[in-house]
Formats: structure tokens, sequence, C-alpha cells
């Protein structure tokens, strides 16, 4: 499939699960070149108490949480969405990411909560840029939920599909930001960081 | 003799994908061969470099952009592994920084940053300075000032990467607080020889003073971008935090920008700086060299959410007050 710009667009969020997953399948969909990343320290999915997560290494891949959630409670976890969610992801890419663990450069860095967005753009300061290109972290609030997740991936696809129609990203960004922002009623965080 | 034969196949290649690079019909097909060249001769037999360099120099006049950018990241990649190179790409570096392209010339900037840190590096270890070298330091030093005007320009995107730029020009041509604070690779005033005639230290120094004061202009102007406010916010409190003598000059720009911050934010954009502020003023009271004025950095850091106990938490405590000596 042709791309529909040569944007390199990363989404973040905590456990690379649901929320960077949804917009990372749908602006896939859309042809963007898209990546997407966790910044927590491990994988944290429900489990069967609001007190009894489930916690994986990033390194498990999707199939393989998949699994054990199906030996665990084949009917929980099919009722919560989270089979499904992790069959979405193992058809996208074989296990969860970690984004302070990659080397690949990005133009955009999109964030699902403030928490991730402090987290990206503190481990983006701590290293020394070599490219010295420009990076705009942006966050938009999402629920970690199913059903929030669908909607920030369409809010996310509306905003990178307006950003990759300027002609200029960084002389437009933040116009482009603004007039979303409006439009979405919802507040976003714009920053800067360098490659 | 293995070695001759692989040096005349790729000497070979070169040269055909220069000629085919040169009539290619589309970008794409040029960039192909672009990445191809970098490959070879930067990595693989760098041997082939000198030979064939002004060939490949000739891609400034290519009318694509994407072209252009390939070949100032093929000069970057080069001034890593050939310095001696250095003389020969910086009328083209000039000429490409001058280019019609935006994202020409902000690619070109953000290569200089490297390559200023490099030549200057370079010079300095050298045991002899050679006429080509000092025309290629007095070409460097005219694009420094075209950069540092370029902190006016129109395009936000510039502008942000000018800023970055001249962050680092300030930071190699400063002393360093301490010794032990030196990172591993950081050059700095020190690194310079006093018998270096074409570039005096005191002459650096002042230049990196005057360019400093040109960040905090920037930094103060009224009608600043919340994009580059963010970036110069970043780059004057990073300055202060590894050059003491600006602590002071960076603390009352942070101050004033406090006070009256652009009248041409958007509420989001205040959102925005009053993060990055909580951010980079907690990192300022945390350095020893801030101690003086921490009656200054409390009440900004009081009204952007953190307790006095918080505060009281982060500012040092005497004994590495102590063992931190400002130069």
């Amino acid at each position: 499939m042709t791309t529909v710009s040569d944007l390199r667009i990363a989404v973040i969020c905590s456990s690379n699960m649901n929320r960077s997953m949804e917009a990372h399948a749908f602006l896939a969909k859309k042809g963007f070149l898209v990546q997407s990343y966790g910044t927590g320290d491990k994988v944290k999915i429900p489990g069967s108490a609001a007190d009894k997560p489930n916690i994986y290494d990033f390194g498990v891949s999707y199939d393989e949480i998949y699994h054990d959630l199906l030996n665990k409670d084949k009917s929980l976890y099919t009722q919560n969405g989270l089979l499904h969610t992790l069959d979405r992801n193992r058809r996208i890419k074989s296990h969860p990411e970690r984004f302070q663990e990659t080397d690949e450069k990005f133009d955009i860095l999109i964030t699902c909560e403030e928490r991730v967005y402090d987290q990206v753009v503190e481990f983006m300061e701590t290293k020394t840029p070599i490219e010295n290109s420009i990076v705009h972290v942006i966050n938009l609030d999402i629920q970690d939920n199913l059903e929030e997740a669908t909607i920030g991936a369409f809010l996310i696809s509306d905003m990178c599909t307006k950003l990759a129609q300027t002609e200029d990203l960084d002389n437009d960004i933040e116009e482009v930001l603004h007039n979303f922002e409006e439009k979405c009623q919802r507040p976003i965080l714009h920053s800067i960081v360098f490659n | 003799m293995d070695f001759d034969m692989n040096d005349v196949s790729d000497q070979d290649l070169v040269t055909q994908w220069i000629n085919n690079a040169a009539v290619a019909h589309n970008a794409t097909e040029k960039l192909e061969y672009l990445h191809k060249l970098q490959e070879v001769l930067i990595r693989k037999s760098p041997q082939l470099l000198q030979k064939f360099l002004p060939s490949i120099l000739n891609f400034t006049t290519d009318k694509n952009g994407d072209v252009k950018k390939a070949l100032v990241g093929f000069i970057e990649e080069l001034c890593k592994v050939r310095e001696s190179l250095l003389p020969k790409v910086m009328l083209t570096l000039h000429m490409l920084l001058c280019d019609e392209s935006i994202a020409v010339q902000k690619r070109v900037i953000q290569a200089l940053i490297t390559i200023y840190r490099r030549t200057l590096a370079w010079m300095c270890k050298a045991s002899y300075v050679t006429e080509e070298m000092e025309n290629a330091w007095r070409q460097l030093s005219a694009i420094k000032l075209e950069i540092a005007n370029m902190i006016d320009s129109d395009n936000d995107g510039i502008r942000t990467s000018s800023v970055k730029f001249l962050e680092c020009v300030v930071l190699l041509q400063t002393y360093p607080d301490q010794a032990e604070n030196n990172k591993p690779n950081d050059f700095s005033l020190d690194d310079v020889p006093l018998t270096l005639k074409i570039a005096r230290r005191r002459k650096l120094e002042e230049e990196a003073n005057t360019l400093f004061e040109l960040l905090l202009k920037f930094h103060g102007s009224p009608h600043i971008s919340s994009a580059n406010l963010l970036t110069c916010l970043g780059v004057v409190t990073n300055i202060a935090k590894n050059r003491a003598e600006f602590m002071s000059r960076v603390v009352s720009a942070i101050e004033s920008l406090y006070n009256n911050l652009p009248p041409t934010l958007t509420t989001t954009q205040v959102n925005s700086v009053r993060k990055k502020l909580k951010t980079e003023l907690s990192g300022l009271i945390k350095h020893p060299a801030a101690y003086e004025f921490v009656e200054k950095l409390t009440p900004m850091l009081t009204d952007l959410g953190y307790s006095q106990q918080e505060i009281s938490k982060m500012v040092p405590k005497a004994e590495e007050r102590r063992k931190y000596c400002k130069r």
C-alpha cells in the first residue's frame, strides 16, 4: 500500500496494548507510517479483579499473552474484550514495545495521557540529540477503555491527516493543533524535542 | 591483490551510480543512488571519497529538495569520518543554507550543529593550521552569523533550528564549570589551544556571550510562538545548568517570562508552557549554582503547584554545594 505521508509517527500509551494499538491499527489502515509503544516498566492489563492485574514483560508476545489469558479464564477475557484486543494486536505486530528502548526516529510522537507525555518528553530530553531534527510531542488524553480507545484512534487519525496536509509541519503545526483542539474539545499538550 | 580488485570494482560502481543519478528522471531514483553512494563512499571504501567528492557535490544544483537534503546528510556523515575533507564542503554547505527550500535550509542548520563542533575540534587538535583550514573556518564563521540572523526568520522551524544551533555554539565556546562535571566528548573553550591564532579563546568567548544575549532577547520577545518559546526555554536552562556563569541571567529571564507570558499564546499553549516551566525550574533549583536564586525560584515553583516541602527537598544540601565550585 502506498503511504499517505512521509511523516514518521509513533503513538504511545502505557502498555502498548489498547490505546496506542487501536490508533496504530487505524493509522496503518489509512496509510500512515506508524509505530506504537508503551512507556511503562511492564505491560499491565486488567485481571480478575481491580487489584489483580495481569502483568507481563515487554518482550512477551501478544500471542503468548493471548494464550495465557485463554487458559486463565476464557469467558472473562472474551467478555471484557481483552482476547479480541490481543487477537487484533498480534495481527499488527508480534509484541508490545517499550518506547525507551527503541532507536527509531520519528517526526511526531503522540501520547495518550499526560503521564506518558511527561515520560516521553523527559526521556527525549535526557538523550543527546544526534540528528537534531525537530520532533513534535503531542498529548491527547484518552481514557484506557475499549470505547474511548476507538474514539481516541479516530481523533488521532483526524489530527494526523491534518498534520500531513500541511506544507511545512514545523511552521504550521500550532495553527493545526489550535483548530483541532477547538473542534474536538479536548485539551492538547504540545512540546518540541530533538532526534 | 584482493583489496585492489575490490577497489576497482567499487570505483566502477561509484562512477556508474553517479552517472545514473545524474540522468535519473525522478527524485526517488536519484535518492536511491545517493544512498548507495553514501554507503560505499563513507562506510565501505572511504579512500575513494577524495576523488569522487566533487561529483557528489554537484547535486547542490539539483532541483529537488529531497535530493539536496540527502546531499546534506551525505556531507554530515562525511565530516564524521574524514575531517580532512571539511574544507571541501564548506562552500556547498553555505550555498545549501541559502537554498530556496525551507526544508533544505533547516536540514543544513541541523547538520551544522554536528559539523561546527567537528570543525572546531579538528582545528584545535591539528598540529598546523593550513591556509585551506583557515579559509574553511572563515566560511564556517560566515555561515554561523547567517544562522544567528535566522533567529528572526519568518519560518517557525528555521527559528527553532537556529536556536538549537546557537545553544551548541554557546556551550562550545565557553568554559565548563568544573572538570569533574565534564561529560565524555564534551568540547569546551578549555580544549582550544592558546596557540590557535585563527580562533582566539577570548574572541570565541565574546562571541558566545553575544549569541547568548541574542537567545535571551528571542526568549523575551513578546510575540514568540509557543513552539519557539518551549525550545528556547529548554535551551537557556540547559546552558545555565552547564555554564553557571549564565545562571543569574537565565533566572531573571525566566522570572520576567513568568510574570509576563506572551499575550499571543492560547490557553492550552499557556498550559504547555507552564508545564515546561515546571520541569525546567525544578531542574534549575536542584542545581548547586542556582542556590543563591532559591528565593526567586521558590514563588514560581509554588505557583506551579509544588509544596514548600517538595521545594526544600529539591534544593541541594550544603555538602553538595560545597563540592561544587564555579569557574
